[in-house]
């Protein structure tokens, strides 16, 4: 296949004392570099997690090394992006080189292992894993491995932390050797590597065949159709009850946390720098307790985009801009109330309870099953069993789900992932926004959504297929061993996310409601409901209230704002279902536009910025459209 | 039983060595090479892939139309 272009900054290619963290797809790199740089690298049980690299310092003895986090290869003969980029990082140069292979798989591993010490970089191997092969019968001679690879091997189960002290003492003695000179290259490496690997392989493996453990039986009926197809509905199932039962009681603590800790903290700050600026004291108890009463009014003031009211009667000039500043930032629908409630005790709740759910599947080695599983029916759709997984991802987040993309074969699959992701799948932050509207109707809204988004997911894939030009290769997955995840691994992951969500959400939220709060203060808002055009579409074509554009404005900066701001109106069934039809077809945020317009050319998100209004627009309207001849 | 069937065809469970295949790099970089020992486990219907264990040590799932290019021939113990 051809290399597409991998966007990548050549300044980490240059830098010098680099190690390299390199091996086959899910040999656990991402966890020895996590381990060894304190840096939180993602990682999962299956292959393609890193698909760009990831960089951390990493000092042995009183020397500065750079760690990169090289995305997972099978061979130096790349197949997808993501590999191509290991092979950039190889011939780049390194110190040194940790090879990770995989104790249950041998062999393969080792065949890149034969590829890469043809680069003549020092290279110590880890053999991770030693827990699943030793489950599967098989035995390795570590001294034989090191005798036929001339370089120290050691013995990891890299989640749980073993062996990485010997890595690191052996690790510096290499680097030592290299300085001085008197680092050996491997003399056996010569010629094929599949053939050396496979001699390498029966001189040091040995295997008996125990009785398979429980894991791995369940790990193979969850592959067949039965009872597979049952246990993947009961997972969906049990995903469902998580995000929304789950998430609905992990708003009532948030929701304390946010108004009795959170936003009076807000308060007293601002309150307190006000204080400072306005006036003297005497006149100070009285300014607060007019605010106190005066909130709402202010505050509706705001809303409504009319301006007048606000200069506060026999008050100075100073004291009523410093009463409006007030409300703005903090009052009943201010600033920081707002973006707060929204992020942390409407989104952040749905968010949480995803996570704890998907990311024990990630860990687990489900995935790959359900691709497998279901890629049949995927294929007539035109989509790979194996986009799945990014599917899955992109309910998170469609960001790391377009470039997870990267492992994709052929071009057209990456732009079948990524018209998916963009049409049809909302991110959970959305998701926790529409189940809240939904919710606020009747039981059946939010089913109707989903029956709605899975047809939904049908039609886009199918016109894609047809659409796009191209082929899709047929599947090739390999299929990881299930694994329990290791709970420090899984909780450190789920902090890493939810830190990473909150870094990420709150800040453009509150800009988000920043543009909101000035667009209403200043009327704008008004000036643009008021413009016919838009008029025609908000009220006559999709049936909304006026003020129901600044979702449309807000719902391109984030996801969750092109529907949170309809949940301060009073909406009828009809319009809250269209509500969520346009908002789950309209344009992901800007994060995923400026992801989409790297990954790929600009004219590709532009098709997906325009193509997305428009077709939210249409479809949302003709809903209303047709409902309204039945009504 | 000594002919050369495709893989998409070998019965399930019994083990196969690969006589021919198509050059996909990924084949080749999961390991399945000439030689390789292959054995179906499961096989999925409505044209659904093949579900390999390789060498009696991983998983690998191919696509109906690659399967249907490799050719196999069946160990003799």
């Amino acid at each position: 296949m051809s290399c597409h272009d991998v966007k990548m900054d050549d300044h980490v290619l240059e830098k010098t004392n680099k190690i390299l963290l390199m091996g086959n797809p899910n040999v656990g790199k991402s966890i020895f570099f996590t381990k060894l740089t304190g840096i939180h690298a993602m990682s999962s049980n299956y292959a393609g997690t890193t698909v760009t690299f990831t960089e951390g310092r990493f000092t042995i003895g009183d020397k500065a090394y750079t760690l990169i986090d090289v995305p997972g290869t099978y061979s130096m003969n790349p197949t997808s992006e993501a590999e191509a980029v290991a092979l950039r990082f190889m011939e780049s140069g390194a110190s040194a080189i940790i090879c990770v292979l995989n104790a249950s798989s041998l062999e393969r591993n080792l065949t890149l292992a034969m590829e890469i010490t043809k680069y003549n970089i020092p290279v110590i191997y880890t053999l991770n894993m030693m827990d699943v092969a030793k489950r599967h019968g098989v035995h390795i001679n570590i001294k034989q491995l090191e005798h036929d690879l001339g370089a120290p091997v050691i013995e990891t189960v890299a989640v749980k932390g073993r062996g990485l002290d010997e890595l690191v003492n052996k690790l510096e003695v290499l680097l030592g050797d290299v300085e001085e000179g008197c680092y050996k290259k491997c003399h056996r490496c010569e010629g094929c590597p599949w053939t050396a690997a496979k001699e390498i392989n029966n001189r040091v493996s040995t295997r008996n065949n125990p009785t398979p453990s429980f894991l791995d039986r369940l790990g193979d009926s969850m592959l067949k159709p039965f009872p597979g197809l049952p246990i993947a509905l009961l997972i969906l199932a049990i995903l469902v009850i998580v995000v929304a039962f789950g998430g609905r009681g992990l708003r009532v603590p948030l929701i304390m946390l946010t108004d009795n800790l959170i936003i009076p903290f807000f308060r007293r700050i601002f309150e307190g720098i006000f204080a400072f600026f306005v006036s003297d004291g005497g006149q100070l108890s009285y300014n607060f307790l007019y605010y106190d009463n005066g909130f709402q009014t202010g505050l509706r003031i705001l809303v409504d985009g009319t301006f007048q009211t606000v200069a506060v009667g026999d008050y100075a000039a100073v004291t009523g801009f410093a009463s409006m500043l007030l409300n703005i930032l903090i009052g009943e629908y201010g600033i920081f109330v707002i973006s707060f409630q929204w992020i942390i005790a409407l989104i952040f709740p749905y968010v949480l309870a995803f996570y704890i759910a998907i990311t024990f599947l990630e860990d687990s080695g489900y995935l790959p099953r359900v691709s497998v599983l279901f890629d049949n029916i995927m294929r007539k759709l035109g989509v790979q069993g194996g986009s799945l997984i990014h599917v899955f991802l992109a309910l998170g987040c469609a960001v790391p789900a377009i470039l997870g993309s990267r492992t994709a074969t052929t071009k057209k699959e990456r732009l079948m992932i990524v018209a998916i992701v963009c049409f049809t799948i909302p991110c959970i932050s959305q998701i926790g926004a529409l189940i809240a509207l939904m919710s606020a109707f009747s039981w059946w809204m939010t089913p109707l959504m989903v029956l709605f988004a899975i047809c939904l997911f049908i039609v886009v894939a199918f016109t894609a297929g047809k659409i796009l030009k191209g082929k899709v290769d047929p599947l090739i997955l390999e299929v990881p061993n299930l694994l329990i995840p290791e709970p420090k691994a899984y909780f450190r992951k789920l902090m890493a996310r939810m830190k990473h969500f909150l870094r990420d959400a709150e800040f453009p939220m509150l800009i988000a409601v920043l543009i909101s709060a000035l667009l209403a203060g200043t009327g704008v808002i008004g000036i643009i409901a008021q413009n016919s055009a838009v008029q025609y579409v908000v009220s006559s074509w999709l049936g909304m209230p006026e003020e129901a554009v600044i979702s449309l404005i807000l719902g391109i900066v984030r996801r969750e704002m092109s529907v949170a701001p309809l949940l301060l109106l009073n909406l009828t069934h009809l319009q809250a279902f269209v509500a969520g039809v346009v908002s789950l077809m309209y344009l992901p945020c800007l994060s995923v536009f400026g992801i989409v317009a790297k990954e790929f050319k600009i004219r590709v998100a532009l098709t997906i910025f325009l193509g997305t209004i428009v077709s939210a627009i249409f479809v949302g309207g003709l809903i209303n459209q047709i409902a309204n001849l039945f009504i | 039983m000594t002919g050369i069937i495709n893989l998409y065809e070998a019965g399930k469970n019994e083990a196969f060595y690969v006589v021919s295949i198509p050059n996909i790099g990924l084949l080749e970089s999961l390991g399945l090479r000439l030689g390789t020992k292959v054995a179906i486990q499961t096989r999925y219907m409505l044209g659904g892939p093949v579900l390999l264990c390789v060498e009696d040590s991983f998983l690998v799932a191919i696509g109906k139309d690659i399967a249907t290019q490799i050719a196999v021939k069946e160990v003799t113990a």
